[in-house]
């Protein structure tokens, strides 16, 4: 498949510290890439080095076949990448039919408010100024300052931060809708649901490097541990066809299974011998490994505690 | 075409967002300095008439045009840096030129609504008239306005934020006024100093704009000091243009 989006050995540093250190990832068209990490893991250097924002200490960056830290390479590049930054930056008294209206000039191209306004959730609003929007919306509207140009490719660095569950709705629609068309995407989170949900492969970033590059199933399958299945009953031990099943561990109320299998089919055959042999069941649990166990696994770390 | 279309829309919205919609602004601009040539008028003359006023109405029109490019634009490229107003723009396909020009015309229309209502008060209240040639005081004043948009880019450039910007411009705009013949005559100070002061791009400018509308003097006679003002502006331009950062 053709690689939009190349990225080899890059280093940026500022000072003596290194934001990042030596990363290499490929993001191949029509596909949507996540780079998942805490504050600070580089989540956002990286991005900006990839339009141009920072010059890299080292290493080099191809996107669409393009130098993004070469002037000319940039000047070609701005037409077909969209971009929504983090902080969303936009004169206050502007009003929001107006901001999409001046980049559509930007871009030579007709404006499309209404469209816009729609697909972003911002319908009747346009006339309302910056200064007077949510966080929320103003992230929606640099959303759909983004999108308005019809871009290849779509920079979104932690799009639903600040947003509320409707704009987030909103925003994981449209980049579902991205998706469909064809288009590629590289997003910045730190919700892991988020990076579950719409990325095809997700980068795990930790202090400047990458910790893991794969699909969400893959880094769960190889990293998120086994999935368990805990029962707590009178009388229950597990036969041998249920020891075959995975590895048992016996604690004071309750015994759990941890298994490389499908823990649905362990949870039924567990039940059907309880019940064979007339155990009565206190409780049943079910846990299956998620992308977050995956990433605990991987870095040592929580998410949760940088999502403030 | 397009550059066209970006440069219009650019300049229809710097209207819309920075001035219409700023009430502080527009008292600013519009009010303020015909507060200053009233106080002035009789702050340093006997009365109406007296002749001070004549010096005033350009003087003040100067004063704007410093003004309008150390605040106007200096300290505005170092503010919409600070909000990365800049940065977002920069991402976009827009040439730099689109956006400087943009700046100007919108600079440039506001000075020549400042100089209109400055010369209709100074005419109708102190009798100040108007003699030179319309196109040739226009010509300097899109000269002087060039001069100083340059100079203050280049604060706008190295300022690294709004508050040093703020200073800086102040720093240099409020002393200029004064020693470059805007409010008091500079042939006041002693024989040496008022020509160390005519050295100056600002006095240049104002004592050329003020002998060409106020008392009818030819452009002709002040090519040395448009040269000098073109080679300003030449230097300010080239000097913005390497030193300017968007990020």
């Amino acid at each position: 498949m053709e690689q939009a989006i190349v990225v080899e050995a890059l280093v940026k540093r500022y000072g003596s510290l290194a934001a990042v250190d030596g990363i290499s990832f490929a993001v191949p068209s029509g596909t949507i890439f996540g780079l998942l990490g805490r504050n600070g893991a580089g989540k956002t250097t990286t991005l900006e080095c990839c339009i141009g924002l920072g010059k890299p200490t080292a290493g080099s960056i191809r996107v669409l076949g393009l130098d993004p830290t070469r002037s000319a390479g940039l000047a070609a590049l701005r037409p077909r990448i969209g971009v929504q930054l983090q902080a969303t930056s936009l004169p206050e008294k502007a009003n929001a039919g107006e901001v999409l209206e001046l980049y559509a000039a930007y871009y030579g191209i007709a404006p499309r408010g209404a469209e816009m306004a729609e697909r972003v959730g911002l319908d009747g609003k346009l006339d309302r100024e910056i200064a007077q929007m949510s966080g929320g919306e103003q992230q929606r509207l640099a959303l759909a300052l983004a999108l308005q140009h019809d871009p290849d490719v779509l920079f979104l660095d932690e799009p639903s931060a600040g947003m509320d569950a409707f704009g987030r709705r909103i925003m994981w629609a449209e980049v579902e809708r991205l998706r469909e068309a064809g288009k590629t995407i590289v997003l910045t989170t730190h919700y892991i649901e988020e990076a579950e949900r719409l990325c095809d492969r997700i980068c795990v970033l930790q202090r400047g490097r990458i910790v893991a590059d794969a699909p969400p199933a893959d880094l769960v399958a190889q990293y998120g541990g086994d999935a368990t299945v805990s029962i707590a009953a009178d009388r229950f031990a597990p036969d041998t066809a249920l020891q075959a099943l995975g590895a048992w561990t016996q604690t004071e109320q309750c015994w759990k299974l941890a298994t490389h299998g499908e823990p649905g089919l362990a949870l039924a055959a567990i039940v059907t011998h309880a019940n064979a042999i007339g155990a009565k069941v206190d409780s049943l649990d079910m846990h299956r490994p998620t992308l977050e166990d995956a990433f605990v696994a991987l870095t040592g770390e929580t998410l949760l505690e940088s999502a403030q | 075409m397009s550059a066209l279309r970006m440069f219009l829309v650019q300049t229809k919205m710097n209207f819309v967002w920075y001035f219409q919609r700023d009430g502080e602004l527009i008292f600013w601009t519009l009010a303020m300095p015909v507060f200053f040539l009233v106080l002035f008028s009789f702050a340093f003359s006997s009365g109406p008439n007296s002749g001070s006023s004549g010096f005033l109405v350009p003087g003040i029109i100067g004063a704007q045009v410093l003004s309008s490019g150390f605040w106007g634009v200096g300290v505005m490229l170092a503010t919409f840096r600070e909000k990365h107003l800049l940065r977002r723009v920069y991402l976009t396909p827009m040439p730099p030129w689109v956006f400087f020009a943009s700046l100007v015309a919108y600079r440039m229309t506001l000075l020549a609504a400042q100089a209109v209502i400055l010369i209709a008060v100074g005419g109708l209240v102190f009798h100040v008239h108007v003699i030179g040639r319309p196109w040739e005081i226009l010509a300097v004043l899109l000269l002087g306005t060039a001069t100083f948009v340059s100079l203050g880019t280049i604060v706008g450039a190295l300022a690294r934020t709004t508050e040093s910007a703020n200073n800086i411009a102040s720093v240099l705009t409020v002393p200029l006024a004064f020693l470059s013949d805007a409010y008091i005559p500079i042939d006041r100070f002693p024989h040496a100093v008022s020509s160390a002061l005519r050295l100056l791009p600002s006095t240049q400018f104002i004592d050329t704009f003020r002998d060409v509308s106020i008392y009818g003097a030819p452009l002709s006679h002040y090519g040395a000091w448009l040269g000098m003002l073109a080679l300003w502006t030449i230097a300010g331009t080239v000097i913005s243009a390497r030193t300017f950062r968007w990020l």
